[in-house]
């Protein structure tokens, strides 16, 4: 099963209190709606989902006023921020092996990780499994 | 039965524990607290560490080549790779070996070859397919999975559900109706290859521990006769004889977070001031703690009888459900009640026991619901024993 949810346009002016503090697992697409990321917000994350959406969009001007600061900043690859432009998450307390689910449906569907998921400063998932069918939209 | 381990024994548990505290705790704190496999680099250390010691796939008999270690010392053994984080599902994370499934070792020549053989030379890895949608805790009226014989095959029409590795596995042992008529005797063990066309992962099912399980289905699935286990028609002894056997470390293992979480607890209740004294000095803690030891000591006490009874050959199938409630339900009493003496620390991911306290909620369901285990013990009571 994929992430659910409608893709998201990433707005460096949202109140940053509409995005969850909560663990959960997330995606990050460019222009065109192609996954570039799939990540998760872990039990060991600070900031949650919150946290690791601003650490891949950038902090906004201003942020630095705010009440908290990410413990890990620039933690993912350059190469995801200038690409990222679409975000859905998920809350999702059962975040890691969700977020296992999601790569092993990707990775099915399209025989490969998604691009960033193969840079090895990104956390390798353990391995993945088969589904042995596509999604009905797999390309 | 004699509880003092021999010299062997002692030497197999020190270094498995050595191993656990010096080596598996401190990379934990590096992993994420869900995790539950090691980064690649440190697994192949120390799954070269565990060659070394003799203790890789340790229960498998040393005819096949393997260390042959005995089922009573498994059950210590058990007890003892559990007692870390990730070590209720994901036991020293495997690099003690996954062992075969149990019931490969009665199939045909064929079969060993093809399944056996590889699985210990860490080749392959298969999956349990019993349970389906409409139930696992009485499979011989619950199993709807469809077998029909066509020339040198069989046709596998349905689906299994609670498969643990099947999305990552190369072959299955599945349990399928091959006679409608025959009841129990109508159930036939397959082994089942993951890449035959038919054979399909509809989904992972996410559950309350960290790692998922999956849901099956198989469609037409064409599998060859001689890839049947055991005798056609006999696939409830067989999934019977090794559930019952599995039951055993299954229970122990339950211990080992429990044996963990009260040593946490111990030294936190001996630090932790309010009101003038340590938590130590409240009898109220100490009650917990006194508890915490009595449900760890008489599931530990359960499971080495079970295991006694099962090496010596005598029946064992009350004594393993007996240690399989004991050590499950009081293991989930000992992590919750060391929850309550650590306070909110015990709810966060800084330490370990939420994940236990998640996870050993299963132990009461898998390999067999506890009131399953309790109406084996109560037809022993009620039929053929008067209590002891």
């Amino acid at each position: 099963m994929r992430i659910r949810g409608d893709w998201v346009p990433w707005d460096p002016t949202i109140d940053f209190k509409l995005l969850p503090g909560a663990m959960g697992v997330f995606e990050i697409a460019d222009e065109k709606r192609n996954t570039l990321y799939i990540g998760h917000a872990g039990g060991d994350d600070a900031f949650g989902l919150r946290g690791e959406l601003y650490n891949v969009f950038g902090f906004p001007p201003g942020s630095d006023k705010w009440n908290w600061t990410h413990p890990h900043p620039g933690a993912y690859p350059a190469a995801l921020r200038d690409q990222a432009h679409f975000y859905r998450f998920e809350v999702n307390h059962q975040y890691y092996s969700r977020w296992i689910e999601a790569l092993t449906r990707y990775s099915e569907d399209f025989e490969e990780l998604p691009p960033i998921n193969n840079d090895p400063a990104i956390e390798q998932p353990p391995k993945l499994g088969r589904y042995h069918w596509k999604s009905e939209d797999a390309s | 039965m004699d509880m003092k381990r021999s010299p062997e024994q002692q030497l197999i548990i020190d270094n498995v524990r050595r191993l656990i505290r010096e080596e598996i705790r401190p990379l934990e704190a590096d992993l994420d607290p869900d995790a539950f496999t090691l980064k690649p680099a440190d697994y192949e250390r120390l799954v070269a560490m565990v060659k070394d010691m003799g203790l890789y796939q340790m229960g498998v008999p040393t005819e096949y080549g393997g260390p042959g270690v005995d089922i009573i010392t498994q059950t210590m053994v058990a007890e003892e790779t559990s007692q870390h984080r990730a070590g209720l599902y994901a036991p020293a994370y495997e690099v003690f070996g996954a062992s075969p499934p149990g019931q490969l070792y009665g199939g045909s020549d064929y079969l060993k070859e093809r399944y056996l053989l590889p699985t210990m030379r860490g080749e392959k890895s298969g999956f349990f397919g019993l349970s389906e949608p409409s139930g696992g805790s009485d499979p011989a009226r619950a199993i709807q999975t469809r077998a029909v014989r066509d020339g040198d095959s069989w046709v596998i029409n349905g689906g299994k559900l609670w498969n643990s590795g099947a999305d990552t596995a190369d072959y299955g042992i599945v349990y399928v109706r091959t006679d409608p008529a025959a009841g129990r005797r109508g159930i036939t063990a397959f082994v089942i290859d993951t890449d035959t066309p038919g054979f399909e992962v509809r989904r992972l099912v996410q559950v309350l521990r960290s790692h998922y399980t999956t849901e099956l289905t198989f469609t037409d699935m064409r599998v060859p006769h001689e890839n049947i286990l055991g005798e056609e028609g006999g696939g409830f002894a067989l999934a019977n004889d090794q559930l019952s056997f599995n039951r055993i470390p299954y229970a122990s293992a339950c211990l080992g977070p429990a044996i963990n979480a009260n040593e946490i607890a111990i030294d936190w209740a001996k630090q932790r001031v309010t009101f003038g004294e340590p938590l130590a000095n409240r009898q109220a803690i100490q009650w917990m703690l006194v508890d915490n030891e009595l449900d760890i000591r008489s599931g530990r006490w359960a499971a080495l009888d079970a295991a006694d009874r099962a090496q010596r050959g005598d029946p064992f199938r009350f004594e393993a459900s007996m240690a399989k409630i004991l050590c499950s339900e009081g293991a989930g009493r000992t992590v919750d009640r060391s929850m309550q003496i650590m306070g909110g620390l015990g709810m966060s991911k800084d330490l370990p026991m939420e994940r236990w306290y998640r996870e050993l909620r299963i132990r009461r369901v898998g390999e067999g619901p506890n009131e399953v285990q309790r109406v084996v013990m109560a037809r022993d009571i009620l039929n053929v024993r008067s209590g002891s």
